[in-house]
């Protein structure tokens, strides 16, 4: 657990000294509820209450997307960084484990992840409080608050997985990001899905979509653990 | 301190290191030589522990690899062919973290004790993206050394370095000499193999040769004298009716003779020449550099002995 914690904090200091990496997990949440509370704010919507309710709930959804983007940021850099300055093969030469190390990738990504989108959630919901009205935050269901809560753990872990296998084959962190969006888009269509039905939304609903992403989390992980061993990523990582 | 046996690594088809046996002292500084591709930074890699051979064993520090590979990277030091130094941590910063993943007691001791003597300790807080290449390598060697390794891989220390750089990474090598460090060097350079190795390996996909530098020229050439002679007279070596002598030839006019102790037999030997009437100008020993040795062998020009 040491060296977990020891490289966790190294991840963490040079990701801060990133700017595509701080781009995507501090500003584009902040622009998610920028837009969002200006939307809600100006125009129309300004004067509709029925329309800010239809424009809140849709802007809800940001905070389903937000874990599945965030660590891809953090990930594709944490990898294919690793490989673009040569520090893997150093890194593996340390007595820290196959386990910690995947461990140590994964949870730099997924923890910030998590946490910057619920704090960017307790933003919105506090600005959007204050300029707009507590009535808007009565309509927050239950099932919105278990998908945040409970759902977007396990799409940042889903994303993390694919990002993580991907940029084991990839030299270029854009490839690798670009590659990384497109293969998370099939775990984030129940979403899609999700929001064109919220009308009909129940908790049976997520919980068919956190089993879901369960399972598809575990075939990702499992082919990432796979290639998270010392030996993949020295003689079969590009 | 380093032992293999028949240590065997296989990529598909393609074998790159085959039967692999090594026996390497404590405090003995082991060059091994040859050219790209030839299995040296595989070989670095099964040593280390970094990746299993597909057959063959091998016992490093008291440590039988598979079984003990943590052990093994806690007891070795590698200092990989490219630095690799994360460049958007400080000279500080990078130590102190593979000075913790080491589990070092006092981390920020050891990564002062070693800025300081790579003198390094005016940058510490320097990015090391802003190093320069000489720079780089001193700390990727002082990051190396941090948890004080009983053996040291080094892959091409001086590779890519200007001349002084180069100088200086070596002279920071000799200066790690000691009976109880092992240094495995893989090099391209040969002169710097010569000067700083005890014992050197030749080595494509399998070991061609192995032992110090003058006895592998010994072994492969023998002893050779040359004799610069002011009439050159082809002929001449036919009537040198010495037991000693096992070849002679000329190259460029100048008669060359292979004996085996020539301390002894120089002096027989130039007295017959002057009894025959050559008027000899000078004799001296015919050096063969490591890198006639070298390619030779690459070339196939000699047996293994």
């Amino acid at each position: 657990m040491y060296r977990l914690k020891v490289l966790l904090i190294k991840e963490w200091r040079e990701s801060l000294r990133n700017k595509m990496v701080l781009f995507g997990v501090i500003f584009l949440p902040l622009i998610l509820v920028g837009t969002s509370v200006f939307m809600l704010t100006t125009g129309v919507a300004a004067e509709d209450p029925i329309a800010q309710v239809v424009l809140f709930n849709t802007s809800l959804m940001y905070f389903m997307l937000l874990p599945a983007i965030i660590p891809l940021a953090i990930a594709v850099y944490s990898i294919v960084g690793e490989k673009e300055q040569t520090t893997l093969e150093p890194l593996l030469a340390t007595p820290i484990s196959d386990t910690e190390l995947f461990l140590g990738k994964a949870l730099a990504s997924v923890i910030p992840a998590v946490l910057v989108n619920w704090i960017s959630f307790g933003l919105f919901l506090g600005v959007t409080r204050l300029l707009v009205g507590g009535f808007l935050l009565q309509t927050l269901t239950l099932p919105w608050l278990a998908s945040i809560f409970g759902l977007t753990p396990l799409l940042a872990l889903f994303s993390v997985g694919v990002t993580m296998i991907v940029s084991s084959r990839a030299s270029d962190a854009r490839a690798a990001y670009q590659f990384s969006s497109l293969a998370i888009l099939p775990g984030l269509v129940p979403l899609i899905v999700y929001s064109s039905m919220k009308t009909i939304v129940d908790m049976r609903l997520i919980l068919l979509e956190a089993a879901l992403l369960v399972v598809a989390g575990a075939v990702v992980l499992y082919f990432a653990v796979k290639l998270f061993r010392r030996e993949q990523i020295l003689t079969r990582w590009k | 301190m380093i032992t293999a046996n028949g240590l065997t690594r296989r990529f598909g088809e393609i074998t790159a290191v085959d039967g692999l046996d090594l026996h390497i002292e404590r405090g003995e500084v082991f060059g091994f030589l040859g050219p790209n591709g030839a299995g040296k930074t595989t070989t670095i890699r099964m040593l280390s522990a970094l990746i299993a051979p597909t057959s063959g064993s091998a016992t490093i520090a008291e440590k039988t690899l598979g079984k003990d590979n943590r052990a093994i990277r806690e007891r070795v030091g590698v200092l990989t062919e490219t630095p690799g130094l994360y460049k958007r941590l400080s000279a500080w910063d990078n130590l102190l973290f593979f000075a913790r993943l080491y589990r070092i007691d006092r981390p920020e001791q050891q990564a002062e004790k070693y800025l300081k003597m790579f003198e390094l300790w005016d940058r510490r807080n320097g990015l090391t993206g802003t190093f320069s290449k000489g720079m780089r390598q001193k700390l990727a060697l002082a990051r190396a050394l941090l948890h004080e390794p009983k053996i040291l891989f080094l892959d091409e220390p001086t590779a890519g370095l200007d001349p002084e750089a180069a100088k200086m990474v070596r002279e920071l090598i000799e200066s790690l000499r000691s009976k109880e460090r092992t240094i495995f060097l893989c090099t391209h350079n040969l002169d710097e193999a010569d000067r700083l190795c005890d014992r050197i390996a030749l080595f494509k996909s399998r070991l061609l040769t192995v032992g110090d530098p003058q006895s592998l020229r010994e072994r492969m050439y023998g002893r050779r004298t040359v004799v610069h002679l002011a009439n050159p007279n082809p002929g001449i070596e036919g009537q040198l009716d010495l037991p000693f002598i096992t070849k002679t030839e000329w190259i460029d006019g100048r008669l060359l003779i292979s004996l085996s102790d020539p301390e002894t037999e120089n002096p027989i030997l130039v007295r017959k020449l002057v009894e025959l009437g050559a008027d000899v100008q000078f004799v001296s020993e015919l050096k063969v550099s490591l890198e006639d040795l070298y390619l030779d062998l690459m070339e196939g020009n000699h047996v293994s002995t």
